[in-house]
């Protein structure tokens, strides 16, 4: 018995389809590896930051002891108090560069989301069941690809209404200030 | 004696980030890791300050602060938003929630403190 001709296009966008989810999957498995190990990175350097910072503080209370103790002289303290300063413009640096995992981590998950979805429209394909009459194929798959658009082009503007765009920065220059 | 801050964010990375800026400065810091974690912790104690992010699960920023502002206790405390977002329209959600300010990620923790000090004092 002849196949009819919506159910080979059935067939076809079934293996369209296939395609795409294989691809989706691979695409939000790096995703998925790329937030791990950036929030494994932030954790460690968050870690050892914290560790630097406590031993250079303890390092500056020592070196204080020795200033009180007039074990220093007027120059050495002028040197430590101008390393001081500058320990404390890199620190900020340091805090403020480091913010990068939380902008980068959102636009992941916004990525992963919308991945999601993609995936989801692209299942429309393979399961999309719409009756036909085998006298009129013709106008049976007209009617079924525009439903498929009509579908897909609803869910294309679901996606899109759920994944407003939060993080809209372009680097790491530090925000603005508004108080009311 | 410390005055105490009350940082939530879901993000454990901005809120040690945050922590840190703050203790730093002499502030004592509890934080919580989103909206609704933070009402419970708001609703523990009354603190002198609230900074909170927008977008977290569970509860956003701007839903918290309008819990807050019912809070008898919280009708005067200063809230601040720290978050990504930036858009005017987003501000001016958080002003008619009962937000003191707006502070965009990311932050210079020198400029963080000088806003802190000049809501709240040292």
């Amino acid at each position: 018995m002849k196949t009819l001709p919506i159910e080979e296009l059935r067939e076809l966008l079934a293996a369209v389809s296939r395609h795409g989810d294989w691809h989706l999957l691979e695409i939000e498995t790096d995703l998925q590896q790329t937030a791990f190990l950036l929030n494994e990175a932030i954790e460690k350097l968050s870690a050892s930051f914290m560790t630097v910072y406590a031993q250079l503080t303890d390092q500056q209370a020592a070196l204080q002891l020795l200033a009180d103790a007039g074990k220093l002289q007027p120059e050495e303290m002028q040197q430590l108090q101008v390393f001081q300063d500058s320990i404390g413009l890199e620190v900020n640096k340091v805090v403020t560069g480091m913010q990068f995992q939380d902008m980068t981590n959102q636009l992941l998950q916004r990525t992963i989301n919308r991945v999601h979805g993609l995936k989801d429209l692209l299942h429309e394909l393979s399961s999309h069941q719409f009756p036909m009459a085998a006298d009129d194929e013709h106008e049976e798959i007209r009617r079924f690809i525009m439903q498929l658009n009509q579908n897909f082009d609803q869910g294309s503007q679901h996606l899109t209404g759920n994944l407003r765009k939060s993080v809209n920065q372009q680097d790491l220059a530090t925000g603005d200030i508004d108080l009311f | 004696m410390a005055k105490t801050i009350l940082t939530v964010d879901d993000s454990g990375s901005l809120r040690q980030m945050v922590a840190f800026s703050l203790k730093a400065a002499g502030y004592d810091v509890v934080q919580a890791v989103d909206g609704q974690d933070g009402l419970n912790k708001a609703k523990e104690k009354t603190v002198d300050l609230v900074l909170t992010d927008q977008n977290m699960p569970v509860m956003d920023g701007l839903t918290l602060i309008t819990n807050l502002r019912t809070l008898a206790s919280y009708q005067k405390v200063p809230i601040l938003m720290l978050t990504t977002e930036s858009s005017d329209e987003m501000k001016a959600k958080g002003k008619a929630a009962g937000a003191n300010g707006w502070l965009v990620k990311p932050f210079d923790p020198k400029r963080l403190i000088e806003v802190v000090q000049k809501v709240i004092g040292a």
